[in-house]
């Protein structure tokens, strides 16, 4: 029984990642995912900080930041919705694995494109602008943890009942731009006021920009151990709606 | 345990249970292990509703379901291991060859390395793939990709296998092909569930079929048994010049009056009349037709369309109803509930 039990374990860690892979190939050099995962936080970058007094250590750590969180949040709204439309999302709902191990492996796929393309935004960083990290460990703690809040974030956009990722996108991109904007990114945590600085809090990526501090600038305001915890919690939270949307949309039948 | 499938009192509201729409309404049946069963029915009758609830791709409202001794709400897993699914629309991945669909859906299966290679070799030659196996989907017809949405469906050698319109829109090779594997699939054991509504589909292929109206069964039986209540609704359609079509009453008797029509009815600018033995009533039509200075431009008889049969089987005398505008029995209409095809 037990053999079995983890016979069944092997197997749904199997599935996650022959269904990561498979999306990889898929999904990733589509023109959508290209468009809201790789190009868009390089935009916002530029757009908010050329021509602005900044160190260059204090960019790269933003860019990161930027880029794990608007890459990783747009793979969910985007991937399942067109998977439901092609009715190949079908085809994951009907094969012999949990939900849960469904929507773990959506989660990695927005998680793994997210730490490439931050990988893109660090190599630029230590090669033209000859930036060094002061603590890798936390960077690339904080990479794969931020990636996997922001991805199971998107998840829950795209876990909306829909066919049409047009009507999970604009949902989707409101918020991400919320959050941008009342995060600590572009305007730091210790220069907001009181009320500001208590939004900010409720925000995953202020903590994910507070690590990102720590590790490139080697100093943040907020301790890392509480970064990398709420990260880790956010991402588990977020994995409760769409599990929820799920068993809806099997109600409703999506 | 002989059944493949239990299904008790199934059903399925979409929206509030009290005032929702009811796209299943209250049906049982059961399906035997080998047997090839068809579930047919007109658009928007709770086929596909009924089958996705089946493949635990929707959530029934109320009702049991039992695969294979398993109760479907509680014990899935072994299920969706036996189980194979080909939806109406070719669900492959375009963006991948037709050796990686196979490869992927295999894997998803967890069938071993040796044994996934092996069968999709086998099921490429057989599917007349083998030779595309390295082009991208994306480059397939729909019959390569319906043929190949096939093959992923079975590469896990499913006991149970669920197949939707599996022929709709295929060139008559592609058809036959693949009515052809279903029977080959049958050979070796697969329970085959064929939602269709195509009756000479199923009367190919099945042991027996049922026929779902509105959300509940009508029937469940062999095709013969059913055969013998369509051959009581064959018909001629006959179109008159425009001049003579100007029909009134009379004329609804008069064609009425022709010997072995048992029923006409005015369908658009023609008339259908129907009749146990249409090669006996084709000469009377032209006499009738003659003697009455009616031209007649167009003749043909016609099979028995599903409306009809299920007219027929539920005991409503077909042609009861006057027509104003006719019905399009053989054409694909608006779905009626959610459960519809998209």
């Amino acid at each position: 029984m037990k053999l079995r039990g983890l016979q069944r374990v092997g197997d749904e860690l199997a599935q996650a990642w022959i269904i990561v892979a498979k999306d990889i190939r898929v999904h990733y050099l589509r023109p959508g995912m290209i468009m809201f995962g790789f190009l868009m936080p390089f935009f916002m970058f530029f757009s908010f900080s050329v021509r602005r007094a900044m160190a260059a250590e204090q960019g790269v750590a933003r860019l990161l930041a930027l880029t794990t969180f608007f890459t990783a949040a747009a793979a969910g709204p985007f991937i399942i919705p067109l998977e439901r439309r092609l009715g190949t999302y079908d085809r994951l709902l009907a094969a012999p694995m949990s939900l849960l191990t469904l929507l773990l492996s959506k989660t990695a796929v927005g998680a793994v494109f997210a730490m490439a393309v931050s990988a893109v935004s660090l190599l630029v960083g230590l090669i033209v602008f000859r930036v060094t990290i002061a603590q890798p460990w936390l960077l690339a703690a904080g990479a794969v943890l931020s990636s996997f809040s922001f991805s199971a974030l998107g998840l829950i956009f795209g876990s909306i009942p829909t066919r049409n990722p047009g009507d999970v996108q604009m949902p989707s991109t409101l918020l991400r731009w919320g959050l941008l904007f009342i995060s600590g990114v572009f305007v730091p945590l210790a220069e907001m006021s009181t009320g500001a600085r208590l939004l900010a809090f409720v925000s995953p990526l202020t903590y994910a920009q507070d690590l990102m501090n720590h590790a490139v600038l080697g100093a943040a305001m907020l301790n890392p151990w509480l970064d990398l915890a709420v990260l880790l919690a956010s991402g588990i939270l977020c994995l409760l709606p769409p599990v929820w949307m799920h068993r809806r949309s099997r109600q409703l039948g999506y | 345990m002989n059944d493949a499938i239990r299904v008790n009192n199934l059903t399925k509201v979409f929206g509030p249970a009290d005032s929702g729409v009811v796209a299943v309404d209250h049906i049982s049946f059961d399906v035997r292990r080998g047997e090839v069963f068809g579930f047919l029915g007109p658009n928007g009758a709770g086929k596909t509703t009924t089958q996705r609830m089946l493949t635990t791709l929707l959530e029934p409202t109320e009702g049991s379901i039992i695969i294979h001794g398993h109760d479907l709400a509680r014990d899935a897993y072994p299920v969706k291991r036996q189980m194979g699914l080909v939806p109406e629309e070719s669900n492959v991945y375009t963006e991948l060859t037709a050796w990686e669909n196979l490869m992927f859906t295999g894997r998803l299966y967890r069938v071993s390395r040796a044994e996934r290679t092996e069968r999709a070799q086998h099921l490429l030659e057989t599917f007349g793939l083998w030779e595309k196996r390295d082009v991208k989907a994306e480059n397939y017809s729909k019959g390569m990709r319906r043929r190949l949405s096939i093959a992923m469906a079975i590469i896990h050698r499913p006991a149970l296998l669920f197949l939707d319109e599996p022929t709709p829109g295929l060139d008559v090779q592609s058809a036959r092909a693949i009515r052809d594997l279903i029977r080959q699939l049958n050979a070796e054991g697969t329970t085959i569930f064929l939602t269709t509504h195509q009756i000479e589909e199923a009367n190919q292929l099945c042991d027996r079929v049922a026929i779902i109206k509105q959300g509940r069964i009508a029937a469940v039986d062999t095709p013969e048994r059913l055969k013998a209540a369509f051959r009581r609704v064959q018909s001629v359609e006959v179109g008159l010049e425009p001049t003579a079509a100007q029909v009134s009453e009379n004329s609804r008797a008069s064609w009425a009056g022709v010997p072995g029509v048992t029923t006409a009815v005015k369908w658009g600018d023609k008339w259908r009349l129907y009749t146990e033995d249409p090669s006996v009533l084709l000469p009377q039509v032209l006499d009738h037709a003659r003697a009455n200075g009616l031209k007649v431009i167009s003749l043909s008889t016609l099979g028995p369309s599903l409306e009809d049969v299920f007219l027929e089987i539920t005991g409503q005398q077909v042609g009861a109803v006057r027509h104003e505008t006719p019905p399009q029995p053989r054409q694909r209409g608006m779905k009626g509930g959610m459960g519809g095809k998209r």
